[in-house]
C-alpha cells in the first residue's frame, strides 16, 4: 500500500496527467430542464467535478449502460463492447459496493461471464471518495458499510480543506502516481478514525436477520400495506445502484435485426408475465416484496453480502416518497412480532 | 387563495369526523414521511393518525388515481381542484362508485411548488365535492392569478420546438413513473407493452422516446386535466406535460371542451356531433 498527499492543484495536474490516457468519469452538474442533478459524466474540467456531495445517480450507467448492443448472431452472444480505458472518479462507499454486486452477479458468477460487460470492467479504474458527511436520506452504516472507506476500490481518495490524500491499495497502479509527494500514512488513518467518529450516530437503528427468513417473508401480510402508494413505475430500479435486471430483444433497424440487452425492472406490471399471459407476480405488493426480497434474502443466500447498499437514491428519487426504511422498519417489526408470538406458544 | 395551514386544519377535522361516524374506512391524503419531511400520499384508517393528514406546496401527488384500488371500499379523499377534476372524470368514465367516494376538496387551491401547471390553471375551486375547505376563488382573483401565463413552446418556430422536445426526451429512460402518475393511464395494458405489434422499440432510443411521450399524449386528447403529475413525477426533469397541455388547449379552443368539470359531462372522443368543425387537433 502508498499513501500520497497532494494539494488542490497538484491534484488537478494529476487530473490532467490522467485524461491523457483515461475517459474520466466524476459527478457533475447537470441541467435536467428545470432540475439542477449532480451525476456522473465524462468530465474534461477538473473544477467541474463536485466533491462534497452525494451525486443524485450512481455510476451504474457507466459500467453497465441502459442499452448494450450485441450484434445480430443468433448463436450466442460475442463481445462487442471492448471497454474503453476508463477512470469514475469520487466514488463513494455505496456506490463502490453496488459495483462489487455487479461484478459478483456479470463476472464472478460461475454460471455465465458476461463478456461486455467484464471488458468494461477490466479497464475500469474506480477511484473512491471518503464520504464527508452523512445525507438525508442515506443509510449506508445501517447495513455494515463503512462510509468512510471501502476495500473494493484499489485506490481511495480522502479529501480535507486543501489536500487530496490518496490511499494505493493495488500496487499495479502506483506508477500512476509516480513523483507525488509522500502521506504520513498514520496521519491519514488518524483523519479516517476522526471522520468515521462523525458517523457514529447512525439516524436509521435497524435490527433484522440476515437473509431475510425467505419463507416467513413471503408470507407476510405486511406487504400490501407497505405498497399502497407505490406508483409501480421503474424510478427506484432504474436509478437504483445495485438493481441489475435486464431483457434480452431484438430489433429491427435498416431491414436487419440487431440484438440487445436492456435494464429491465421487476416493478414493471409487465415484468413477469409468462407466455400463457399468467403473472405470478400480478399486483404491485408481490413485486415491491420481490424487489425487498432480493436485495435482502435471495442475493445474500446466492452471493454475499446484501444487495442494498443504503444509498437512499430510491427514497430520493420516487415519485411518492416511499421509503425503503419505512419497509424495513416494517419489517422489522413484522418478523420481532411474529418470533414473540411463536415463542410464546412454546 | 387559502393558506396550506387553514387547510391542513380543516382536512383533519373533516377527517376526524368521518372516521369517528364510521362514514368511511379510509382516508386519503398527504402527510409525511416517517424518516423524513418529504410528503407523501397517507392512508388513514384509525383516528389516532389523523394529525399525520397535511396539505403543503410539496403536495404535489395526485391522488385521485388511488380510487382505483378502492372500487369496493368506502373512503374519502383529498382532492386538490385538479384532482376533483379526475374524479369528476372517473365518475363519468364510470370507473369508480359515487356512493362510495367522500371527496374533501380544496378551495381556493394556493398550487403546488414547482408544478408548472399551477401558472395556467383556471379551476381553482373543487368541481365536485362532498365536503370543501379553505376559502372559494373569485373568477376575477383566478384571472388575475393567470394574467401573465403565457405558452413558451408556442411561439417557437417547427424547428426550434422539435429540437426542443428532442433536448427534453433524449433524457427519457422510460421508466414510467410520467404514465403511472397520470390518472388517465389506467390501460390494463399500455401500447408499450404490446409486442404485437410492437409499437415502440424495448431500447431506450430516441425515436422510440419520441413514440413513446406522442403515443401517450394523443390518448390525453380530450381527458388530461392538465394537473401536472406526469411532470412532478419525471425524475428527469422532462417537460412531459408540454404535449398532454397542447392537446388540453386544442380541445378546449376547437370544440370548447374541458375535461373533468362535471361527472355527467360526455368525454370529448365519444361524443359525435355533425356540426362538429373539421379542423384536426395537429392543423396550424
Amino acid at each position: 500500500m502508498m499513501v500520497k498527499k497532494v494539494n488542490k492543484d497538484g491534484f488537478k495536474e494529476l487530473f490532467n496527467k490522467l485524461k491523457e490516457e483515461y475517459n474520466i468519469a466524476a459527478p457533475i452538474l447537470m441541467e435536467k430542464g428545470k432540475k439542477e442533478l449532480i451525476e456522473y459524466g465524462y468530465v474534461d474540467t477538473f473544477e467541474d467535478i463536485i466533491w462534497d456531495q452525494q451525486p443524485d445517480s450512481s455510476p451504474k450507467n457507466i459500467v453497465f449502460p441502459q442499452n448494450s448492443y450485441l450484434g445480430n448472431d443468433f448463436e450466442g452472444h460475442a463481445a462487442y463492447d471492448d471497454g474503453q480505458p476508463t477512470i469514475i472518479l469520487g466514488v463513494r462507499s455505496c456506490d463502490i459496493e453496488a459495483i462489487k454486486v455487479l461484478d459478483q452477479v456479470f463476472i464472478e458468477d460461475e454460471m455465465y461471464v458476461d463478456e461486455n460487460y467484464k471488458n468494461r470492467r477490466d479497464k475500469t479504474i474506480i477511484v473512491g471518495l471518503s464520504c464527508p458527511e452523512r445525507q438525508s436520506s442515506c443509510f449506508c452504516d445501517t447495513l455494515g458499510l463503512d462510509p468512510v472507506e471501502s476495500d473494493y476500490a484499489p485506490i481511495y481518495l480522502f479529501k480535507d480543506d486543501g489536500n487530496f490524500w490518496i490511499k494505493v491499495k493495488d500496487s499495479q497502479y502506483e506508477d500512476l502516481f509516480n513523483g507525488l509527494e509522500e502521506g504520513d500514512q498514520d496521519k491519514l488513518n488518524k483523519l479516517l478514525e476522526e471522520r468515521r467518529a462523525k458517523f457514529k450516530e447512525s439516524s436509521f437503528e435497524l435490527d433484522i436477520p440476515i437473509p431475510l427468513p425467505e419463507k416467513d417473508m413471503f408470507e407476510a401480510d405486511i406487504w400490501q400495506e407497505m405498497t399502497e402508494k407505490c406508483l409501480g413505475c421503474g424510478v427506484c430500479t432504474y436509478y437504483c445502484p445495485t438493481c441489475y435486471c435486464f431483457n434480452f430483444f431484438w430489433e429491427g433497424e435498416d431491414g436487419e435485426s440487431q440484438k440487445y440487452k436492456s435494464w429491465d425492472s421487476c416493478m414493471f406490471s409487465s415484468y413477469s408475465v409468462h407466455a400463457s399471459g399468467h403473472n405470478p407476480r400480478d399486483s404491485k405488493d408481490k413485486r415491491y416484496r420481490n424487489r425487498i426480497m432480493h436485495k435482502f434474502s435471495y442475493h445474500p443466500l446466492n452471493y454475499e453480502g446484501l444487495a442494498c447498499v443504503g444509498c437512499g437514491r430510491c427514497i430520493d428519487r420516487c415519485p411518492v416518497n416511499l421509503d425503503i426504511r419505512e419497509a424495513l422498519k416494517m419489517t422489522e417489526e413484522y418478523l420481532l412480532e411474529k418470533g414473540g408470538a411463536e415463542s410464546g406458544k412454546d | 387563495m387559502s393558506s396550506y395551514e387553514k387547510v391542513t386544519d380543516e382536512i383533519r377535522s373533516i377527517a376526524e369526523k368521518l372516521l369517528k361516524e364510521e362514514e368511511v374506512e379510509k382516508i386519503i391524503g398527504f402527510g409525511k414521511g416517517l424518516f423524513s419531511d418529504e410528503v407523501t400520499p397517507i392512508f388513514v384508517s384509525r383516528l389516532k393518525d389523523v394529525d399525520r393528514l397535511i396539505f403543503s406546496p410539496q403536495a404535489s401527488m395526485s391522488l385521485a388515481k388511488y380510487l382505483l384500488n378502492y372500487k369496493e371500499q368506502k373512503v374519502a379523499i383529498v382532492a386538490k381542484p385538479c384532482d376533483s377534476r379526475a374524479i369528476a372524470s372517473y365518475l363519468s368514465e364510470d370507473m369508480i362508485k359515487r356512493e362510495n367516494v367522500k371527496i374533501i376538496g380544496i378551495n381556493g387551491c394556493p398550487g403546488i411548488e414547482d408544478n408548472s401547471a399551477c401558472q395556467e390553471c383556471d379551476i381553482r375551486n373543487p368541481v365536485i365535492a362532498d365536503y370543501t375547505v379553505g376559502e372559494e376563488m373569485s373568477e376575477e382573483e383566478i384571472q388575475a392569478e393567470i394574467e401573465d401565463f403565457e405558452d413558451e413552446i408556442e411561439k417557437m418556430s417547427p424547428a426550434e420546438r422539435m429540437e426542443y422536445f428532442r433536448k427534453e426526451f433524449e433524457r427519457c429512460t422510460r421508466c414510467y413513473a410520467c404514465r403511472e402518475a397520470c390518472y388517465v393511464c389506467y390501460c390494463e395494458q399500455c401500447f408499450t407493452e404490446s409486442n404485437q405489434p410492437d409499437w415502440v422499440g424495448e431500447s431506450v432510443k430516441l425515436n422510440d422516446n419520441f413514440t413513446y411521450h406522442l403515443m401517450r399524449s394523443m390518448h390525453m386528447a380530450g381527458r388530461c386535466v392538465n394537473c401536472g403529475a406526469c411532470e412532478m413525477a419525471c425524475p428527469e426533469g422532462i417537460d412531459v406535460r408540454a404535449l398532454a397541455a397542447k392537446m388540453v388547449r386544442a380541445a378546449d379552443e376547437i370544440f370548447d371542451y374541458k375535461a373533468g368539470l362535471d361527472p355527467e359531462q360526455k368525454t370529448l372522443l365519444s361524443e359525435y356531433d355533425v356540426n362538429d368543425r373539421e379542423k384536426g387537433f395537429m392543423d396550424e
